[in-house]
């Protein structure tokens, strides 16, 4: 009997905690609301904070980043130090190295800016914009972008991309840096297999098969064809499947994208990729390829330095080829300015910097990504390369999924998981396209 | 015993309910509000008040209903034979040998190992190319092709529960350690002199003496089993048969689906807390 | 003890003994030969149980690269510790209060101790980070202290109520009736037979916060992030650097052993060095 009389009382008592902690924290109810406190302080600010830049006062720009090894991570620290010595308006970038997190990146950072964390500026990937644009939470750059000097260095294709993916003609996402997925193949084991360079999707098809070799003649497969990505970030070469029989995106359950997507189960049905495929993610599939077990897989430049120190010459790239159709997926990284940063014009200074300036140039030519500064692009270290030849030659037809509020899961979850039914065989090709189409047109 | 009225009971326990209060007591009223709502962050202008929709779309999800099985063969498996070896384990290193204090030191790492290090250390032994059990079973002629354990049906589930297994061992082993240097020596010496047998002397004098302690262990692993993702999550990301259903939620939730992911939680505590009753409520009984 | 013949003894003690820790370090063990391989040979077709030549060189960038891996084992450290002296005092009180005495509410309490961690921490972030911001600890080691032991607690006032109901009460209540108050009871008899279970718990909660990722990826930045945190950043979209990941793992495990060591010497102490012998 007391004991539930006292239950009441502790309710009461943990109610009266609750609102104390209301009114404390601001949360609760309010973490709905995408403007953490400090907003009010600075709309209609962008004018207010220039004074202080040109009066030489200091402004610093918190910048996050992920760094996908530690040698990156360096390059970037040691752009942020040139750019904060070298930037002669008094803006200090302060650099903080947050996890990639397998692609949780962008939630994080997105419970971070819910919860009014003070990032100003992260590098990014298009398939979050949706996100957070719908939150209110990215800076709209287009005024910015406009009364840039080096706006024409990039692409009017770049802006028109960032565009699509906010879903209005504003742009909230600045370019930096894109990849363009290639083929990479072993010239020895195309000589062994007595092969061809692909020229079309079906050629392809057949080098694959060709590829997939016993060399020890003990009735086992040595060397697969082809090193598929069954698991996460699959749907990128998946894509070029599905349109290599003149499949697409917007409509996935057509007779030729549900073939596209037949071909790429053949393949693993036929033992054609190693039987782990299903469960192959990036990890493996460069894994498998640098240890001699795949002949071909597809990837970006993005590791092509670390293919030219395993195999030398006897790495090449070929550009996906075409079918009825013809595409492969560009990877993207971009940065943005979040809507509470209170100096939007340094921040846009020093995005600008990374876009078209000398950050531009340090980045890619360390990484191996593909600029988006024409005039980087035309330098010597771009134009030599054999797989930045094969990234350009792709760029004609290189695309990027629809980005709707769906992609993001679509691509961490459904994709991966629908795959993995595929391949197992739970569910036929067509099954598989019509789940697909489903969800991300949800 | 005290039962009277007094103040301090209260002042002992005030510091850890306030601690409490302070941080998830809000958080965890928004989430049970959220899953009455539809609350997708990603289409924040749809937010707004849905009963019991999100409930009756969990109980009706496939999806869920078969990581709700997963969930039960997961906690039964996993927690069951960490038990089991955890408590073998605390039995031999209560016995005294040489080298004792470096056994148990060492049988502590799988707990001290990271988290992030987990999942990938055994998703790496079990690498369907160049994993380590591959070629251990290849070299013992046990196989004859390599399997890729973590991408397929039938052995992915297995495989991360052994991990699991692995992982929580040590925490049996080091509670029930701690309990075992309560039980009093005279009843052994007792029991020797009426001739009793080692498993007699086990299940007469040792479990009996430390009952408390073991439900308590078990019951608060299986919560944490429960709700455990980063094993699963690192290793398969919940394919190939492993959704159980905390990385259910979890991918709901990371999906930003928060509404449904609440619910989802909801339920998930619920049955967690049938689990708990008979415990509780036998506790209280035997206190009267 | 009686001494067991030898036979028995290993059927009994060295056997399953040796079978239990093959399973556990075996693990271990490869952790270390992977930090210790060349790349071309972690890559290699052919696994090998045991590299053709060791190379430090992982270890050597854990400490000089970006990763600064002994700040984050300095911040790992100042976190745990803390938390652990926290939680343990603040959950020994309340377990004993459970344990001891019988007043309204208490039950109440303890169904809300025992619901507190059932629920996932993904859906509580947002909240939470909005708390931590207002309360002005972002980026502090305070803030993950207070977030680790809000999930400690709660757990920990369970386990010692399990050891605390499994003592005699008779040693206590002897004191009790031989005029010594509560308090002082407390001190010179629970505490000292209580001190395995108090090591245990310890350790629990140690460990608890030593390796927790989510809460300490959201609260901290470049000058307090934590191990676990640290070693996620070596997990790029270019792959896992195997040999960093590996090395920083050993690492963080070799310390934490050698201070179980000598914990666990406390653990076979409790009876025997309290003050009163059964």
């Amino acid at each position: 009997m007391r004991s539930k009389l006292f239950a009441k009382k502790t309710m009461a008592l943990t109610m009266a905690a609750l609102m104390a902690m209301g009114a404390l924290a601001g949360c609760g109810s309010k973490s709905e609301e995408p403007a953490p406190a400090e907003a009010p302080a600075e709309t209609g600010g962008d004018q207010a904070e220039a004074p202080a830049e040109s009066t030489g006062e200091g402004v610093t720009i918190k910048f996050q980043y992920w760094a996908d090894n530690t040698d990156y991570s360096q390059l970037m620290q040691d752009i942020i130090a040139k750019f904060n010595a070298e930037n002669g308006k008094g803006i200090t970038v302060v650099g903080e190295e947050a996890p990639w997190d397998g692609g949780s990146y962008s939630e994080n950072l997105f419970n971070a800016k819910m919860g009014g964390g003070d990032v100003d500026v992260s590098t990014w990937k298009l398939t979050s914009t949706p996100l957070f644009v719908n939150n209110d939470l990215l800076a709209d750059l287009t005024p910015f972008i406009d009364a840039w000097d080096k706006k024409d260095d990039i692409d009017q294709n770049m802006y028109d991309v960032m565009k699509q993916a906010g879903g209005s003609d504003s742009i909230y996402v600045m370019p930096w840096n894109v990849q363009v997925l290639y083929v990479y193949y072993r010239p020895s084991i195309f000589e062994q297999a007595q092969i061809e360079v692909p020229t079309t999707y079906e050629e392809f098809l057949t080098a694959i098969e060709k590829c997939t070799l016993d060399t020890d003649g003990d009735g086992k497969t040595d060397v697969y064809g082809f090193g598929m990505r069954g698991s996460n970030g699959g749907q990128e070469p998946w894509g070029s499947f599905v349109h290599g029989r003149g499949g697409s995106f917007e409509d996935m359950t057509t007779a030729e994208s549900i073939q596209g997507m037949q071909d790429f189960i053949d393949i693993y049905n036929k033992g054609f990729v190693p039987p782990s495929a299903a469960g192959d993610g990036f990890q493996q599939i460069i894994d498998n390829f640098k240890s001699g077990l795949t002949a071909m897989t597809i990837h970006h430049t993005g590791s092509s330095a670390q293919m030219v120190e395993t195999f030398g010459d006897d790495v090449s790239a070929f550009p996906f080829p075409a079918g009825k159709g013809q595409w492969t997926s560009m990877g993207d990284t971009e940065t943005v300015i979040f809507e509470s940063c209170e100096n939007k014009e340094a921040a846009f200074e020093w995005v600008a910097y990374l876009a078209a300036g000398e950050g531009q140039k340090m980045w890619c030519e360390g990484t191996g990504n593909v600029p988006v500064s024409k005039t980087v692009q035309a330098g010597d270290f771009f134009q030599n390369d054999r797989f930045m030849k094969a990234s350009i030659d792709g760029q004609s037809y290189a695309g990027i999924l629809p980005i709707l509020d769906t992609t993001t899961e679509w691509i961490s979850t459904i994709w991966p998981e629908t795959m993995s039914q595929a391949l197992t065989g739970k569910l036929s090709a067509e099954e598989a396209m019509n789940t697909l189409q489903e969800e991300l047109y949800r | 015993m005290v039962k009277k009225r007094s103040i301090w009971p209260y002042l002992l326990v005030a510091p850890a309910v306030l601690v409490i209060l302070c941080v998830v007591f809000v958080p965890v009223i928004n989430a049970i509000l959220m899953s009455f709502q539809s609350y997708d962050l990603r289409r924040p202008k749809d937010i707004g008040f849905t009963g019991l929709a999100n409930y009756i779309e969990a109980l009706g999800d496939a999806k869920f209903q078969s990581a709700f099985f997963k969930t039960i063969i997961w906690v039964v498996a996993g927690v069951g034979f960490q038990f089991l070896f955890g408590f073998m384990l605390a039995l031999l290193l209560n016995k005294s040998f040489k080298g004792r204090g470096v056994v148990r030191a060492v049988s502590m790492i799988p707990w001290v190992t990271p988290g992030v290090l987990i999942g990938l250390m055994w998703s790496w032994i079990y690498d369907g190319n160049r994993g380590v059990l591959n070629d251990i079973l290849m070299k013992l002629h046990l196989i004859n092709d390599k399997i890729p354990f973590l991408a397929q049906d039938g052995t992915a589930f297995p495989g991360v529960i052994v991990t699991i297994i692995w992982q929580g061992i040590p925490f049996f082993a080091l509670m029930l350690l701690a309990a075992l240097q309560g039980v009093s020596t005279d009843m052994y010496e007792a029991a020797d002199i009426d001739g009793a047998v080692g498993w007699q002397k086990l299940f007469y004098i040792t479990i009996p003496s430390i009952k408390n302690t073991i439900f308590v262990t078990a019951l608060l692993r299986v919560i944490w089993v429960a709700n455990s993702v980063d094993v699963i999550f690192n290793m398969t990301e919940g394919r190939f048969g492993t959704l159980t259903m905390s990385v259910y939620v979890y991918q709901k939730g990371n999906a930003l689906d928060l509404g449904y992911a609440s619910a989802m939680a909801i339920i998930m505590a619920l049955c967690l807390l049938v689990v708990a009753i008979p415990y509780l409520r036998s506790n209280f009984r035997e206190e009267g | 003890m009686k001494k067991q013949t030898g036979i028995k003894r290993i059927f009994t003690l060295y056997l399953p003994l040796i079978i239990i820790m093959l399973f556990i370090l075996f693990p271990f063990y490869w952790t270390f030969v992977t930090s210790v391989k060349p790349e071309e040979e972690l890559y290699g077709a052919v696994v090998t149980y045991w590299p053709s030549h060791i190379t430090f060189e992982a270890y050597r960038k854990l400490f000089t690269t970006t990763v600064d891996f002994l700040t984050a084992m300095k911040n790992s450290l100042i976190v745990a510790v803390s938390t652990t002296i926290v939680s343990l005092t603040v959950s020994t009180l309340a377990a004993y209060a459970f344990s001891r005495y019988r007043f309204a509410g208490r039950k109440f309490l303890m169904c809300v101790f025992l619901c507190n961690n059932m629920f996932p921490t993904v859906l509580l972030l947002i909240p939470l980070y909005s708390i931590m911001r207002s309360l002005g600890l972002l980026y502090s080691h305070t803030s993950l202290v207070l977030s680790y032991t809000t999930f400690t607690i709660p757990f920990s006032v369970w386990l010692l109520l399990g050891f605390l109901n499994d003592l005699p009460m008779s040693l206590e209540e002897a004191a009790l009736i031989d005029g010594c108050n509560r308090g002082n009871a407390f001190i010179k008899i629970i505490l000292p037979i209580l001190g395995p279970c108090l090591v245990a718990t310890g350790v629990y909660i140690f460990m608890q916060s030593w390796n927790e990722y989510t809460f300490a990826m959201m609260f901290t930045n470049a000058e307090t992030r934590t191990i676990p945190v640290a070693l996620k950043n070596l997990i790029g979209q270019l792959g896992v650097q195997w040999d960093l990941l590996t090395a920083g793992g050993i690492i963080t495990i070799i310390p934490v052993c050698i201070m179980f060591f000598f914990a666990q010497k406390r653990l076979v102490e409790g009876l025997t060095a309290g003050a009163v012998k059964g």
